[in-house]
């Protein structure tokens, strides 16, 4: 998938990798590519600036744990206002997928079959 | 392989030093368990494969450094507002030191300590309703991937509303000097220690604001320059 416009909804993308549970950079992406059948391929050192900017809004919190590995990590999780973002962001983009969805099909979303 | 590329990342976030020190340390992680995670076999092979799937250093610097403008502007904006509570703390100690130690301002000094007291509280206010309009402009834009015209646009505009705040904060302060000098001489005396006290924090308030203000401005200059700089080349 194109990586330009996986960009403008990497936000709400890492927001529902995180829905699961905590995890660190490299679980995010592995998350991401499992749930998303491999479709989505970005750089995987993008995520992390989507996770700074996700917690400096107050959608994520994190703390530094020491892996098995014995190296320091990061791990990551929701706040309650990622989750509620999280809720208001799948309702917005179900809106917009119908839309376009009854655009290409050339039929209304309120026309589908019963 | 990776030691290099972690410089590389460490150089080209030299904008911003405590962002690199954990940005390096997460990105060690992330390469370290990509090389593990993958096939067995050739070390160096691998990690030059984890390298090219984490992406440019350069791409990944010019992202982070969204962030940490937003960060310091952030930061910025909250110590503004604290600087502005801790002089009206200041002014508020002062006014009960006077009634405490029943001190009067002159007659001969009444007429302009009316005036300077009236520059005074408008400018104290000025200050602080700039200082909150600045804290609600800096929420209000949503961090964007990429640094862009409007985003920059927005950062300045934030930045002159704290500097204007702090600017009203020094006249309140100058202001709260001249008033304490009517009213109290500003003498080594007993009578003055608390007012000299308080003034000192107020100043040292005032100065740091100037000083984030100032500062910031010429970070984010730096720092898009640092970012478009590595664009122009990559290797350096």
């Amino acid at each position: 998938m194109e990586g330009e416009m996986l960009k403008g909804h990497l936000d709400m993308i890492v927001l529902a990798a995180l829905a699961a549970g905590p995890a660190h950079g490299y679980a995010v992406i592995e998350e991401i590519r499992r749930r998303s059948g491999q479709a989505f391929d970005l750089p995987e050192g993008t995520i992390y600036p989507a996770l700074h900017r996700l917690q400096q809004a107050g959608l994520l919190s994190s703390r530094w744990v020491t892996a098995e590995s014995g190296r320091r990590r990061r791990v990551y999780a929701l706040t309650r206002s990622g989750t509620r973002a999280l809720v208001q962001r799948r309702a917005v983009w179900g809106q917009f997928s119908d839309a376009i969805r009854g655009l290409l099909d050339g039929k209304r979303p309120s026309d589908k079959p019963a | 392989m990776i030691a290099a590329y972690l410089d590389e990342l460490a150089n080209a976030l030299r904008f911003d030093p405590a962002l690199a020190r954990a940005v390096v340390r997460e990105a060690n992680d992330h390469l370290c368990e990509a090389v593990e995670s993958g096939p067995v076999g050739d070390r160096r092979e691998a990690e030059r494969r984890a390298i090219e799937r984490f992406g440019s250093a350069h791409e990944v610097a010019a992202q982070f450094a969204v962030v940490s403008l937003a960060r310091r502007n952030r930061r910025v904006g909250i110590a503004i507002v604290l600087a502005i509570v801790a002089v009206m703390a200041m002014m508020k100690a002062r006014v009960a030191w006077y009634g405490f130690i029943q001190s009067t301002i002159s007659d001969d000094a009444r007429a302009i300590a009316a005036t300077v007291l009236a520059i005074d509280r408008y400018a104290f206010w000025l200050s602080a309703v700039l200082g909150i309009c600045a804290l609600i402009q800096m929420g209000r834009y949503r961090m964007p991937v990429h640094m862009h015209a409007d985003y920059r646009r927005h950062l300045y505009r934030s930045l002159i509303l704290c500097a204007a705040a702090t600017a009203s904060l020094l006249v309140s302060v100058i202001s709260d000097i001249v008033l304490a000098m009517l009213q109290t001489g500003l003498s080594w005396s007993s009578v003055s220690i608390l007012p000299m006290m308080s003034l000192s924090l107020e100043i040292a308030c005032v100065a740091t604001a100037v000083s984030l203000t100032v500062t910031s401005r010429a970070r984010v200059v730096r720092t898009e320059a640092v970012v478009r700089r590595q664009g122009d080349n990559p290797h350096s």
